[in-house]
Formats: C-alpha cells, structure tokens, sequence
C-alpha cells in the first residue's frame, strides 16, 4: 500500500530517523529509477545494481537535498550520473565483444520482459524496444519526457545541460523512433504477408 | 517536412507561445497535409505515453535498505557522535569558564593602595663561560645525528610511497 505523505514529508521523516519513510520512497519511485538505469545498462541486473546504488548515494545525501526543487529532479540526476559512470566504466571493461554482448543482452532482456507472444507482438512491444535502441542520453529524455512527467527545464536541470539542447535531442529522438518504427513494422507486414 | 513537424511537436507538447499555437491551430484545421502530419504524430505521442515502465524484482526495497542497515552498522563510533553532545560539553565549559572569571573578577581588589611591591634581582648568566669546545663539539655532534635521522625517515618515506604506486 502506497503511502499518502508527499515525497518531502517521507524525508523529513527518514531525517528525523524514521527508516521506513525511505522505504515507501523506495517502493514509489524505484519502478522508474530502474527503467532508467535499464535504458543505459540493458541487462536487467546490471540496471538493478545501478538502481540500488542510487537510492543508497540518494539516502546518504538526503540532508543535502533542498526542497527547492522535486525530489523526482534531484533522483533522476543521481541516475543520470550514476548511470554515466557505469557506461564509463563499462567501456574501459570490455573490449570490441561489446557491441555482440549488448547485442545478446538485449535479446535476452526482450525475451525475459515478457514470454506472452501475443504481447511481444503488440505496437508497445516495439516502440519499447525502439527506445532501447536509441542512445542512452536520447533514451533518458524520451523517458524522462514521457513517464517522468518533467518538463523539458527538469529534464535539463536533470541532465546538466541548456533545455534547448534537451529540445533538439527530443525532437531527434522522436524522429529516430518513428524511422526505427516504420522501419519494424514494414519488416513485420512483409514477414506476415 | 522537419519543419512541420518541429512545429507540430511544439504544438502537441505545448511548448509554443499563444500566438505559435493559434497559428499552428488554423494551419491544421485548413491545410491536408497539416492535418495527416498531425494525426500522425498525435498517435505516436500516445504510443510514447502508452509505454509501460519496467519492474524490479520483488526484493528491491528490501535490498537497498538491507544495504543501508548494513552501512549504518559499520560506520565507525567517531562518526556516529550526537552533535547534541558536542554541543552541550561545548556549553557546559562556556559556563564553568565564564563562572569562574566572573568570581575572580569579583575577587581582585581594585584599589591601588593594597598592591604588593614586588623586587627583582636577577642578573643574566655569563654565557660565554659555558661555550667551550667540548659543548661545542658536542653540539655539532647532535646536529649531525638528527639531520641523518631526518634523511634517513625522508628516504624511507620516498621508498614507501614508490612501492605503493
């Protein structure tokens, strides 16, 4: 059962050492925060290491957090960085396998998400997996955009850059989906046919 | 074409001015082509809207707050001191130090007529009768063991540190 108290009376709570505040802040935002460390990470273990680890530098730097702005802002730039660090990292780990194992983990992840054929099939199957596909920065507007419900200064403040440049990397991103979904669907019409 | 739709999209998120939108809504409701472009955006936004977000596994709550207990065990005693306790010794040797300044205070008398005269009589060491040459020498002797120990723990240190790296 989720909580009525808004995001800022839960950490006022967790502050004054009511730990389980933190929890229902977990429970309400952790569904997002992964899907967003999913969009830079693609495996999903990966993704939830990335998701634990910014809810555990979130709590360490709660005090820190000045209620200027929505604590959804101040998460997400955690994920942001926490996620570029891993991306760093994971680049100066791997060598020119790369691309095939992200290649297979996004296979694997496509097939783990959900086994109903059917709803693979479906138009959201696709779109999701157009979004996967994107650059992750672009991948994080998109998402951030859309399910986050942050504005494109959010987003900016979120992502450290101009909301102009998160507008122009928005209108991309969307156009980029739209290709890749055309794109899907006339290979799916020709396969059906 | 990108035109357009740069406009379109401005006009379904709503980031245009009043007057961009009213223009863009006439040019919608006249031109075809217009019109099929927004449509088709229109659709595509909901498609993005109708995205599902991904789920965790059933343990991850339990799992960061088990990390954050986990943290809170180990950090050490010296960081976990209650402010409140600093602040209160902080307090409480305020007051003893004010306390007791203002009762010597109180305590001195301030008339001139009671101050003792006090007498000194005292006459510097002839120095140059202790400086002989064995002091001397003894003190040169000295001064050559510390500056070999100083080098000494100066190129230890610069060992350990190139082994560390």
């Amino acid at each position: 059962m989720q909580s009525k108290l808004t995001d800022i009376e839960l950490i006022d709570q967790t502050l004054a050492g009511n730990q389980g505040a933190y929890a229902i802040l977990i429970k309400r935002h952790q569904r997002f925060v992964f899907t967003l460390a999913l969009r830079f990470a693609k495996g999903r273990e990966d993704a939830e290491e990335i998701a634990q680890d910014c809810f555990v530098k979130a709590y360490r730097a709660l005090a820190t957090f000045n209620k200027q702005s929505k604590f959804s802002t101040w998460l997400y730039s955690i994920v942001y960085t926490t996620s570029m660090t891993f991306l760093r990292k994971k680049r100066l780990d791997t060598s020119s396998i790369d691309d095939e194992n992200v290649y297979i983990q996004l296979e694997n992840h496509s097939s783990g998400m959900d086994n109903n054929l059917a709803e693979q099939k479906s138009r959201s199957f696709y779109v999701n997996r157009a979004i996967e596909q994107l650059l992750p920065d672009d991948a994080m507007i998109i998402t951030l955009f859309y399910k986050g419900e942050q504005s494109l200064e959010e987003i900016a403040q979120t992502m450290g850059m101009e909301a102009n440049t998160v507008k122009v990397k928005l209108f991309r991103a969307r156009q980029r989906l739209k290709e890749r979904l055309e794109q899907t669907l006339k290979h799916e019409t020709k396969e059906l046919v | 074409m990108n035109a357009i739709e740069e406009k379109l999209w401005d006009y379904i998120d709503g980031t245009c001015s009043a007057e961009e939108r009213e223009s863009i809504g006439k040019l919608i409701a006249g031109d075809a082509v217009y019109q099929k472009k927004y449509r088709e955006l229109l659709a595509l936004n909901a498609e993005f809207l109708a995205v599902e977000l991904d789920e965790p596994s059933m343990a991850f709550t339990y799992n960061v707050m088990e990390t954050i207990r986990t943290e809170n065990a180990m950090q050490p005693l010296k960081a976990r001191v209650d402010k409140r306790i600093i602040r209160g010794l902080g307090v409480f040797f305020a007051l003893t130090i004010g306390i007791l300044l203002v009762y010597v205070l109180t305590q001195v008398n301030w008339s001139a007529e009671n101050t003792i005269p006090v007498q000194f009589d005292f006459t510097l060491p002839k120095i140059p009768d202790y400086l002989n040459g064995n002091v001397l020498m003894a003190f040169i002797f000295v001064d050559i063991i510390v500056a070999l120990y100083l080098f000494d723990s100066y190129l230890r240190k610069k060992l350990t540190h190139k082994t560390a790296h």
